[in-house]
């Protein structure tokens, strides 16, 4: 029975069952994942709030708690929290007939999950076993048994700390993470989670390594890699704790689960499993889940959480056949034609002769005439002009289209922008109005527009991906194999995918025909966990205070901080350090400065941070240097205009006697540097470069060279 | 489910608890995010929860202003009914009490006239049909189907219906005139329904059904007639109308009884019966008539939507997914009482069809033309009943009874989860494929034989009679 005074104070609000419960049942929100997913949309808004089949996903996650019969909500908010508070305040959670007894924001200035995990264990808001979920679950599934059987577990074993709920899914399942895939070890006579690892793992393998004293303690074990992780995590305060005991997790999964359960011998705690295999659930965590479950949820997969059950107070949807949703005072000419699975908001007017299919439509859209929309996503009072032919694609707010475009799948168009007549904007583009100046999380509107993009007329450019990290382990690339958001040019473009893909992609390759020749790419794979956040956090820094032009003493000092407390490995530093460069070189190049000056100004300005990376001049054989050649023609391959940045970028090396001709030349014989045909083509320019130090320095053989001459144009 | 703990959540049980001590305003938008939510499903819930939510609506007002009474509860019914357009149990509530403001009012009003007759059918001169009242009284003297005899179809809908609340009473009224003799228009009533209901009357086999309605409406009459007493200096709109509610709730309790009373004049020895999904009405129909007799009953189980349902309350005697029952007995299922039950796939309908002697439906809403709304399947199983000139029978509360005209029946077919249909964890089935799960189906009135509600048996170009009854012309949109 629960204390008198405490059954008085909520006994009006929604209390189910109130016999059972020792304490009122409550739950955290992640309203802020720490991600950039959803650039560009969440540089002017969180994400939480973003629609999703025109309802804000903050609302089903809501939903979810209400249903389960949360009483006590605390909602985390990182970024754009006023944007956050005005809608939660205004929303029916907080009115009085709220299902919630408490609704409670919290700002923090964390970087991440186990900042604010760790922030939370600070505050000490949470009294008894509490749901952990994001801030975009969309679940209809009831938790009783799950909580029934969390609870029971807990009776028994105090080290029983937390229960993840799980949804089955079949081996495809276009609402699984895509990319990478969590795998599970389960035992399955108790439910307890044994071992978890995401694939790729850390040394980017697919296999799994599973602790052998497992298979000889457990009669029986699964190993599930079908499951949707949908980030809903029944805890205890335990939880917390153990967060605050390791500061170094960042991630709950892949950094908090993995470790935890690894260590099991040290701290004992037990972590369980509820798999259920009806209702739904999922997760929107980024822009391919996003499509999936907009989909799953038009198609009713989601029920009741539909668009015409009207969540959101003053929708009013309506079923129609083929799930159809409109809502009321809906404009449509005679002529246009809604084809089935499209949901279309109050306010919004069609022309003559649209087609409109598949589409979530928001309100007050003006969609001229002889549109053909199909797949897309339109946000309240986005405007099409006539003959315009929009594929898969989102169009935010108040953007504008105008006559006759083209948008192609896969294109993001954030708010406010315009597209001025007759441009066609391809797949791979995120046009936005608002760029992010680094450190306030103020959107300024002070750059110009691009008009090659956004045509004449126009509003609005190309956005940057500035370098936040997924710090969330089920982080899928914005890439799905089959995905029209294929996004692949642009997480190549950005440093936050180092991590997951792109890591992939090029250090496999070069770790591949290394392993026999040289011992330090084995060094790092061998790198704790830790030493994995390393290459992102730095690149990001340095990449950071090159941005706002800090000292390179300053980045340095940084630098070797990080690379302490992470025991990153030489290598490592030095790949952060190309990979800031590069990035940073580009986006000068790309504002305009020429090739020559932007590198010239780069390293010349940063020479220290080069050569505090680079320890073999002494040596006769330049390893050091040679990784650091291979590593900035790797990343350049992948870069427009690689071969001149890499041409000039040897140079100035040279010319700065950061790499000594010898590097260079012994770089240029090394034979992962003709690896594949990218690699051979980025350092065709720089040609010359060899050529003239060949004959400046005499003793290098002249064959060597020749034959490497040789071999590049066999390949051009 | 949840063994051994109370469900955890929200759903009827706690609405209804949180009633009592929430006041009326946040109720209404706790009852409309449960609608919303489809934590309340099912007509019986939703009603439950609705005429609580009136009486509480209701209770709170203050002020005698009748006119501002009807508009506020028109208001708080259009919201509800917004949240949950195809609950349309819902907005049949609403307009009950709502014509049972009216009829508090016609009854203060034309006091002088209301004394000599309790079955009101005479109506006061405010109303717009000005020229009826001698009509349609003069007609009930002798006719037991007196409006019905005086009304054409639409007239009726435009009818002046004083009575609604009496003619929701009208069971009561049967089982309990011999205590109410003074009343003259008792025998009219009579034999008004002596059609159907007589038989209800003599059946001995039926003593909780008839009892308990008895004490308490005859209690609810004499308060009447005690304010009826008190009308003419004062009249306290709240407490009748609330009496009224009351007598809503009651009669929403004792449907299912009353409707199980009539079991033995449906159901005969040795019959095959067949129905389908989890229905508490007609199970308790089958089980009054398994009492005295020997019959078998043929279960189409209602796949996928309720099968879980159905099995449950063909093993247990619940529905083992609602959660209102915790309150609520569990019955011996059918097959303790010795009846074999056999539970077939809704595709061997057509089959078994030719075998089965009748068809007992059950409902979800029933509408004002005789058609239905019933879990999907209803409507293949009525259609195959057709084919083999079996007769079907729908059995009601009269609270199901819509006054909806079904012009769009797409508006009022539910579609449900679509993972019901197809597992979900079918990745490339879901999704290249577009499921549709209608949870109801739409079942034309010329299919149905005859409808059993607490009134007694109707035929379904009867009811539209019954709705003229039940609900007032000016409340038909709320």
């Amino acid at each position: 029975m629960p204390p008198k005074g405490k059954k008085g104070q909520s006994a009006d609000k929604a209390r189910p069952g109130e016999e059972e419960r020792e304490d009122p049942l409550q739950a955290v929100i992640l309203a802020d994942p720490f991600e950039t997913r959803f650039s560009p949309f969440t540089l002017e808004r969180p994400r939480c709030l973003l629609p999703l089949a025109n309802t804000p996903l903050i609302e089903y996650t809501f939903e979810f708690l209400a249903n389960a019969g949360v009483e006590e909500v605390f909602v985390y908010c990182g970024a754009h929290r006023d944007l956050v508070e005005d809608y939660v305040k205004k929303s029916k959670w907080s009115s009085r007939s709220s299902p919630f007894s408490k609704l409670e924001l919290i700002q923090s200035s964390s970087h991440s999950i186990g900042d604010a995990m760790r922030d939370l264990d600070t505050r000490g808001l949470l009294v008894g076993d509490f749901l952990m979920v994001y801030g975009d679950v969309v679940s209809n599934l009831p938790l009783e048994t799950a909580l029934a059987a969390h609870r029971a577990r807990r009776a028994k074993d105090k080290n029983a700390i937390m229960t993840m709920v799980l949804r089955e899914a079949g081996t495809i399942h276009r609402t699984k993470a895509q990319g990478t895939s969590p795998v599970f070890v389960l035992d399955p006579t108790n439910d307890r989670c044994l071992h978890f690892e995401q694939m790729p793992n850390k040394d980017q393998t697919h296999f799994l390594s599973i602790d052998p004293e497992l298979l000889s303690d457990h009669q029986e074990i699964d190993i599930r890699q079908d499951l949707i992780d949908c980030g809903i995590d029944i805890c205890t305060p335990d939880v917390l704790a153990l967060w605050s005991d390791n500061f170094d997790f960042q991630a709950p999964r892949k950094g908090f689960l993995h470790s935890v359960l690894k260590d099991y011998e040290l701290n004992g705690k037990t972590f369980h499993t509820h798999i259920v295999s009806d209702h739904y659930a999922a997760r929107v965590r980024n822009l391919h889940a996003y499509d999936s479950v907009s989909r799953d949820i038009v198609s009713r997969w989601a029920y009741p959480l539909c668009p015409d059950s009207n969540l959101v107070q003053g929708q009013s949807y309506r079923l129609q056949k083929g799930n159809i949703y409109k809502e009321e005072g809906v404009i449509l000419a005679r002529d246009c034609v809604i084809l089935p699975k499209t949901v279309i908001g109050r306010g919004t007017s069609i022309g003559d002769g649209s087609v409109i299919k598949n589409s979530i439509i928001g309100r007050h859209c003006i969609i001229g005439k002889g549109v053909n929309v199909d797949g897309a996503y339109l946000w309240d009072y986005a405007s099409i002009g006539d003959g315009s032919t929009i594929k898969k694609c989102i169009i935010a707010d108040e953007a504008s289209i105008g006559r006759r475009c083209t948008i192609d799948s896969g294109a993001l168009i954030s708010y406010g922008v315009t597209i001025g007549e007759g441009t066609t904007i391809r797949g791979e583009h995120r046009i936005t109005k608002a760029s992010r100046r680094r450190d306030l999380d103020e959107p300024t509107f002070d750059k110009s527009t691009d008009a090659t993009i956004v045509g004449a007329g126009g509003v609005g450019f190309e956005f940057q991906d500035s370098d936040e990290e997924d710090e969330d382990e089920i982080v899928d690339g914005l890439i799905a194999a089959n995905s029209m958001y294929n996004l692949a040019n642009l997480s190549l473009e950005s440093i936050s995918t180092l991590n997951s893909e792109s890591e992939d992609d090029v250090d496999f390759e070069i770790r591949h025909d290394r392993s026999a020749a040289s011992s330090f790419r084995s060094v790092g794979s061998q790198d704790s966990q830790h030493a994995a956040n390393f290459d992102h956090d730095a690149s990001a820094s340095i990449y950071d205070s090159l941005e706002q032009g800090h000292e390179s003493a300053n980045i340095q000092l940084e630098l070797t901080a990080l690379r302490m407390s992470t025991n990153a490995s030489d290598h490592q530093v030095r790949r952060a350090v190309v990979v800031a460069f590069v990035k940073h070189i580009t986006s000068l190049v790309k504002s305009g400065t020429s090739i020559r000056e932007a590198v010239a100004q780069v390293f010349s300005q940063h020479k220290d941070l080069v050569d505090r990376s680079i320890f073999d001049k002494a040596s006769s054989s330049k390893v050091d240097q040679v990784d650091f050649m291979l590593l900035l023609q790797t990343d350049l391959a992948h870069r427009d205009n690689g071969d001149a940045i890499l041409l000039s970028a040897a140079t100035k090396l040279i010319e700065l006697d950061s790499i000594e001709d010898d590097g260079v030349l012994q770089w240029w014989g090394d034979a992962k540097s003709v690896e594949t045909e990218e690699l051979k083509k980025v350092k065709a320019k720089t040609q010359q470069l060899i050529d003239y130090l060949n004959q400046s320095s005499e003793e290098e053989s002249d064959e060597d060279d020749e034959d490497e001459d040789e071999d590049d144009e066999d390949s051009e | 489910m949840a063994q051994g703990i109370a469900p955890l959540a929200p759903g009827l049980t706690s609405f209804l608890k949180s009633l009592k001590t929430t006041p009326a305003d946040p109720s209404v938008e706790h009852l409309i995010s449960l609608l919303k939510r489809r934590q309340i499903r099912n007509s019986r819930p939703c009603a439950i929860a609705t005429t609580a939510l009136m009486l509480r609506v209701v209770g709170e007002f203050k002020g005698r202003d009748a006119a501002k009474l009807v508009e506020r509860i028109r208001q708080v019914g259009r919201r509800l009914t917004a949240a949950q357009p195809r609950e349309v149990v819902v907005g049949n509530i609403v307009r009950r009490v709502l014509g049972l403001v009216r009829e508090v009012l016609d009854d203060n009003t034309g006091g002088d006239s209301h004394a000599g007759s309790d079955a009101g059918h005479h109506s006061p001169a405010q109303h717009d049909s000005m020229t009826r009242p001698t009509l349609s009284s003069s007609i009930s003297t002798f006719s037991p189907l007196r409006h019905a005899a005086a009304e054409p179809m639409d007239a009726s809908m435009t009818s002046d219906m004083s009575d609604s609340s009496e003619m929701s009473r009208r069971p009561p009224l049967l089982t309990s005139h011999t205590s109410y003799a003074p009343t003259s228009a008792a025998p009219l009533v009579n034999s008004l329904f002596g059609l159907f209901s007589q038989p209800e009357d003599s059946n001995a086999s039926t003593p909780t059904g008839a009892t308990s309605p008895d004490g308490k409406t005859a209690n609810s009459l004499n308060l009447e007639r005690l304010a009826d007493l008190s009308r003419s200096t004062n009249i306290d709109l709240k407490s009748e109308v609330m009496d009224g509610i009351r007598e809503l709730q009651d009669e929403l309790e004792q449907s299912d009884e009353q409707i199980a009373g009539v079991a033995l004049e449906h159901i005969h020895s040795n019959e095959i019966i067949l129905t389908h999904t989890a229905s508490t009405t007609v199970q308790k129909f089958l089980l009054s008539a398994a009492k005295k007799r020997k019959f078998t009953v043929v279960h189409a189980e209602t796949y996928p939507h309720d099968n879980t349902a159905t099995h449950g309350i063909l093993l247990t005697g619940r529905k083992r997914e609602t959660r209102l029952d915790e309150d609520e007995d569990p019955w011996k299922p059918l097959t303790a009482t010795g009846i074999p039950v056999y539970v077939i796939p809704d595709s061997h309908v057509f089959a078994i069809m030719s075998r089965v002697n009748k068809v007992i439906l059950a409902t979800h809403t029933v509408l004002a033309n005789g058609g239905l709304v019933a879990a999907a399947g209803a409507h293949m199983i009525a259609k195959a009943a057709k084919e083999h000139q079996t007769p079907v029978v729908v059995l009601s509360g009269v609270y199901k009874l819509s006054p909806v005209y079904p012009f769009d029946i797409d508006e009022l077919i539910e579609y449900g989860d679509a993972g019901r249909v197809v597992p979900y964890e079918d990745g490339e089935f879901v999704d290249k494929v577009d499921v549709e799960h209608p949870l109801y189906d739409y079942v034309p009135a010329d299919l149905v034989n005859l409808y059993i509600t607490n009134l007694g048996g109707h035929a379904p170009s009867y009811l539209y009679r019954i709705v003229a009854d039940h609900y007032r012309t000016e409340d038909i949109t709320l």
